[in-house]
C-alpha cells in the first residue's frame, strides 16, 4: 500500500515523504520462508511477491509462546507482560488499517528531570506510572474523564544513590502482585505499596547505597515470590539476585554472582552444560586473590521464568574494575546468564556470554522464552541479544548454545565455538593499560538493557540496537570503598553505516535477520509487538514509530517532547478502546559521556517527564470538541453538551479486542 | 517556631564549630575557614544571622596554592588515584556527578566551597575525604579542579553567588543594601588569609 493512502492531508503527506526520504529501510535478509511484504513508492524496499491474499500468512519460524499470566486480557501486569518476557499483546483494534490515524488521546507529566525508563503498568482501570528519582509511584484513574490521579506514593529514597549510579538515576519499571505495586528505590530498598490506597505495606533493606550500590531494576513476581537485584558494576559492589517473599517483603534468599559455590547457590543440581564452567568455587578461583570480593556481577536486567521447568532465568553485570589487566582469569560469574529454581534459588545451569569480559559487555539483556522447531525437533530455548553483539538461542533447559550469531556491528570476536561455548577473542581487541584502543561494539554493547518482543504470528524477534564503536583507555584503579572502582576512560563513536541505531526484525531460527531500519540516532526503547501486526519502538532523539510487523515498513511516526528511552505498554481502556502508551524523557545509559557523543549532527535532546497515550483518532475519555467540565468539579449541572466520552471509532467493532484478527497479510 | 529556628541555627552553629576543632586538631593548614559568627548578641533578629553578611569572611577564604602548577599537577595524581575519574570524568567534564568544568556548581564555586565539597562530602553521592586525605591533599585537588577553568577566584566572594558575570551590565539598584557589611564583622578579602610561603 503506498504510505500515501494511509494520510489524511496532502501537509502531512509531505511530511512523511521528507521523514521517509532520510532514511532507508533495508531488506537485509529474508530466508524462502519469511517472504516479508514490504512496500514501495518513497519507500525504497523490493516489490512484495505476490501471492494470494486469502492464504493466511503463516509465522516465519513456528515460535510458539506461553503467555502466562495475563489473565484478564487487555491489562499490563508487568514489564515484560508476562513470565517469559514476550512483550507481546493481544490486542488487535490497532493494527495495519488505522494505525496511521493514531494521535496523541492525553499525556501526564511526571515532574522529574532523569531518563525515563519504565512502562507503565494497567490493573484494574489504573494506570500506574513509576518516575526516576525520587521513585514517585502515581495511580491514575482510567474509569474518570482526564484520567485524574488517585493517589501519589512519595518513597522518599535519599539522594545519595543520586551520585552513586552510573547511568543516570532510572528505575526500568514496576511489578503487580497480589494487590501490591512492587519496586525499587534507588537506595537499595524494595517498596510494596497497596494499588487501591497508595499506603506502603512493606519496604526492604537490600543494600548499603553509601557503598555505591544502587538498585534500578524492575523488580520481577512468579506467584508468591519477587526477584530483585542490584546495580554498580562500576561501583566495586558485589552483585546479587534476591527473593522476597511477596506479602511480607522478607528475603527468602539471595544467590551471589562471585565467591563459593554456597554464595553463588551452586548446589548438586548444578550442572553447567560446558565443562570450562564446570568445578568447585569456580566464583573465588577465576580471579587473583580477593578480587571476587568486588568483582561486580551485578543483576539489574531482566527475569524470565518457564513454569515447565519452575526456572527463571537472569543475567549478571560486567566484572569489576573494568581494567581487565588487574584481573586475570574468567572472571566467573560474571557476564553470565543462570537458570535457579523459582522457589530455592538453587542453580540448575549457567553459561557465561563473555569469558574475562574487556570492554563492559553485561549479560543483563531480556531473555525472551519459547519453542522453536529446530532441526527436526521442538526445542524449549531462550533467545537473548548479548551486549558482545552476538544473539544467542540457548536450549533453556540445559544451557546448550544452540547457536550464537552476531546482530550487531562488532570485531572484538572472531565468533562462538558451539562445541565449547566459548567466544574466541581477536587477540588485538584486547585492551591494555594506557593504550587507546577502538574497539565495537562500545560499553554498552551492540544492544543495552532495552527489552526486545516477539510476536507468535510472525514468529519474529523484533529488537533495537546500536551500531557503535568505543575507543577505550584502561587505567588501573584501587579500590576505595563509596568510590567508583572503574578505569575505564572511554568515548564512543558510530560504526561504519553512519547510523548508529537501528530497529531489526530477527529470525532466531536462522540467526539473521529479515529486515531492519537503521536509525540516524541512537534507538535505546524497549518494543511492543500486538496482535494488529504492528511493532512499536522509538529513538531518542524523540520519535516514536509504529512498523508492520512483516514487512518493517514505518506506518506511522510521532515526534514527541523528549528522547525516548522507555518501553511502550499497550491496554484495552474502560472505554474498551485499546491505547498505547510511551513515556519519553532521554536519559539513561544513552547520556553517559554528553561531550563526546555518537553524532554531530543531532544534539543530544533535552530531558523529558511526559506519558503519551495514543488512541485511533485521539478519541478518549480525556479529549473532546465539545467536552466543557470535568465531573467531580462541582459543575456537572451547568446545561450544554458534556459527553462523558467521545465515540470510539467508526471501526470499533470490527476490530473488537474477542474478533479474530483480520486476515490481511501477504498482499499483491 | 522561632524557637525551634533558633535551636536549629545553634545546633548548625556548634556543629560548624566542631567540625572546624576536628580539623585543626587533624593537623588542618593553616587556610582552615573561620566558622566564628560574628556576635549580634541574643536578641539580634534571625535575619542578621542567616544574612549573607556572616558567610563573606568564610567565602572569602583562598586557595593557598592558588594559581601554582604544581600543586595542580599534584592534584591531578589525587584525582586520578581517589577514583574521582568514573564520577567527574578523566577531563572533568561530568558523568554521575557534576562537571566541574562549567561554571554551574550546585555547593559553589569559591575555592572554599570546593574545599568543603571535597572534606565533608555531599548528599547527591560526594564521599567526604576528610579522613583519607589532608587538608593540604584537599587544597592541591582543588587547586586542580580550578585548572578547569569553570571555578570563582576567593576574590569573586560576593559576586560568585549572585551569578555575576564578567562583562554584564549592573543596574545602580542592583545591591541594594544587602551586601553591606555590618561595621567590623567583615575583613576585606585581600586580608582574608595568606597562603604559605
Amino acid at each position: 500500500m503506498p504510505p500515501s493512502i494511509l494520510l489524511h492531508t496532502p501537509h502531512a503527506r509531505r511530511r512523511l515523504v521528507a521523514f521517509l526520504s532520510s532514511f532507508l529501510i533495508v531488506l537485509i535478509t529474508a530466508s524462502a520462508q519469511a517472504a516479508p511484504a514490504p512496500g514501495e513508492g518513497v519507500n525504497p524496499i523490493p516489490a512484495p511477491a505476490p501471492t494470494s491474499v486469502s492464504i493466511p500468512h503463516k509465522s516465519v519460524t513456528g515460535a510458539t509462546l506461553n503467555f502466562a499470566p495475563n489473565e484478564p486480557h487487555g491489562q499490563w501486569l508487568s514489564e515484560a507482560h508476562d513470565w517469559a518476557n514476550t512483550r507481546y499483546s493481544d490486542l488487535n483494534q490497532i493494527n495495519e488499517s488505522n494505525v496511521a490515524r493514531l494521535k496523541i488521546a492525553w499525556t501526564f507529566s511526571n515532574n522529574t528531570k532523569y531518563g525515563q525508563e519504565a512502562a507503565p503498568l494497567v490493573v484494574d482501570g489504573t494506570m500506574y506510572i513509576v518516575t526516576p528519582w525520587p521513585d514517585d509511584l502515581y495511580a491514575l484513574d482510567l474509569t474518570q474523564p482526564g484520567n485524574p490521579i488517585k493517589w501519589k506514593f512519595e518513597a522518599n529514597p535519599s539522594p545519595m544513590g543520586i551520585g552513586k549510579a552510573c547511568c543516570d538515576v532510572v528505575v526500568r519499571g514496576l511489578a503487580f502482585a497480589d494487590g501490591l505495586i512492587i519496586y525499587n528505590l534507588l537506595d537499595d530498598h524494595t517498596v510494596a505499596v497497596n494499588a487501591k490506597t497508595g499506603k506502603q505495606v512493606w519496604r526492604t533493606k537490600l543494600g548499603n547505597v553509601q557503598s555505591g550500590e544502587t538498585m534500578t531494576m524492575s523488580p520481577f513476581v512468579v506467584k508468591d515470590k519477587v526477584y530483585v537485584g542490584d546495580s554498580g558494576g562500576e561501583m566495586g559492589v558485589r552483585g546479587w539476585l534476591a527473593c522476597l517473599d511477596v506479602k511480607t517483603g522478607k528475603e527468602l534468599w539471595r544467590a551471589y554472582a562471585t565467591g563459593s559455590d554456597k554464595d553463588v547457590k551452586l548446589g548438586p543440581d548444578f550442572h553447567p552444560y560446558y565443562k570450562w564452567m564446570q568445578g568447585k568455587d569456580l566464583g573465588i578461583s577465576s580471579w587473583p586473590t580477593d578480587m571476587w570480593k568486588h568483582g561486580a556481577g551485578a543483576s539489574w536486567g531482566w527475569v524470565s521464568y518457564d513454569p515447565e521447568t519452575n526456572l527463571i532465568f537472569y543475567g549478571t553485570s560486567n566484572p569489576g574494575p573494568r581494567v581487565p589487566m588487574q584481573r586475570p582469569g574468567d572472571n566467573l560469574w560474571t557476564s553470565t546468564i543462570f537458570a535457579r529454581d523459582a522457589d530455592t534459588g538453587e542453580a540448575k545451569w549457567a553459561y557465561q556470554f563473555t569469558p574475562h569480559d574487556q570492554w563492559d559487555y553485561d549479560g543483563v539483556n531480556e531473555n525472551l522464552l519459547m519453542d522453536l522447531p529446530w532441526q527436526g525437533k521442538t526445542r524449549k530455548v531462550l533467545m537473548h541479544f548479548d551486549r558482545n553483539a552476538f544473539a544467542y538461542v540457548i536450549d533453556r533447559t540445559t544451557g546448550e548454545v544452540l547457536s550464537a550469531q552476531p546482530f550487531a556491528y562488532q570485531n572484538w570476536s572472531s565468533g562462538v565455538d558451539l562445541k565449547t561455548g566459548r567466544p574466541a577473542v581477536i587477540p588485538k581487541m584486547q585492551p591494555k593499560p594506557n593504550i587507546p584502543l577502538k574497539v565495537c561494539p562500545p560499553d554498552i554493547g551492540g544492544k543495552d538493557w532495552q527489552p526486545a518482543a516477539v510476536s507468535p504470528r510472525t514468529g519474529l524477534v523484533y529488537a533495537d540496537h546500536f551500531n557503535l564503536c568505543m575507543q577505550v583507555t584502561d587505567k588501573v584503579v584501587g579500590y576505595i570503598p563509596s568510590t567508583p572502582y572503574d578505569g575505564m576512560d572511554m568515548g564512543r563513536y558510530p560504526a561504519p553505516g553512519g547510523n548508529i541505531g537501528e530497529f531489526m526484525a530477527w529470525n532466531p531460527l536462522t540467526g539473521k535477520k529479515v529486515w531492519a531500519i537503521p536509525e540516524k540516532y541512537l534507538t535505546m526503547s524497549g518494543v511492543l509487538a500486538t496482535a494488529g501486526d504492528v511493532v512499536f519502538y522509538g529513538t531518542a532523539d524523540g520519535w516514536f514509530r509504529a512498523v508492520d510487523a512483516w514487512s518493517g515498513k514505518v506506518l506511522w511516526s510521532q515526534k514527541l517532547g523528549s528522547g525516548i528511552v522507555g518501553q511502550p505498554m499497550t491496554y484495552l481502556g474502560p472505554d474498551g478502546r485499546q491505547y498505547i502508551a510511551i513515556t519519553a524523557g532521554v536519559g539513561g545509559a544513552s547520556k553517559v559521556r554528553a561531550d563526546v557523543r555518537h553524532i554531530k549532527e543531532i544534539q543530544f535532546p533535552a530531558g523529558g517527564d511526559t506519558t503519551y497515550v495514543f488512541s485511533v483518532d485521539g478519541a478518549s475519555n480525556s479529549s473532546s470538541n465539545s467536552m466543557m467540565v470535568t465531573p467531580g468539579q462541582g459543575v456537572e449541572t451547568i446545561p450544554g453538551p458534556n459527553p462523558p466520552s467521545s465515540p470510539p471509532p467508526p471501526d470499533y467493532d470490527k476490530h473488537k479486542a474477542t474478533a479474530p484478527p483480520p486476515a490481511r497479510r501477504p498482499q499483491p | 517556631m522561632n524557637m525551634r529556628l533558633t535551636h536549629l541555627l545553634a545546633a548548625l552553629v556548634s556543629a560548624a564549630l566542631a567540625c572546624a576543632a576536628y580539623a585543626d586538631s587533624h593537623g588542618g593548614t593553616q587556610a582552615k575557614p573561620q566558622a566564628t559568627p560574628p556576635d549580634h548578641g541574643s536578641t539580634a533578629p534571625l535575619g542578621q544571622r542567616a544574612g549573607t553578611g556572616d558567610s563573606a569572611k568564610v567565602l572569602s577564604t583562598p586557595n593557598p596554592y592558588e594559581g601554582s602548577k604544581q600543586a595542580a599537577r599534584d592534584g591531578q595524581q589525587i584525582y586520578l588515584a581517589m577514583n574521582c575519574t568514573t564520577c567527574h570524568a578523566y577531563d572533568g567534564s561530568g558523568n554521575q556527578g557534576p562537571d566541574l568544568t562549567d561554571t554551574r556548581w550546585r555547593y559553589g564555586g569559591l575555592p572554599i566551597q570546593i574545599f568543603d565539597s571535597i572534606h565533608d562530602g555531599r548528599p547527591q553521592g560526594m564521599p567526604s575525604w576528610k579522613d583519607k586525605l589532608t587538608d593540604d591533599q584537599i587544597w592541591k585537588l582543588v587547586t586542580y579542579v580550578e585548572s578547569f577553568g569553570g571555578s570563582f577566584p576567593a576574590s569573586d566572594w560576593q559576586h560568585a553567588p549572585q551569578g555575576d558575570t564578567k562583562g554584564e551590565n549592573e543596574s545602580p539598584e542592583a545591591n541594594g543594601q544587602f551586601l553591606t557589611p555590618v561595621p567590623g564583622t567583615v575583613p576585606p578579602p585581600s586580608q582574608a588569609t595568606k597562603p604559605p610561603q
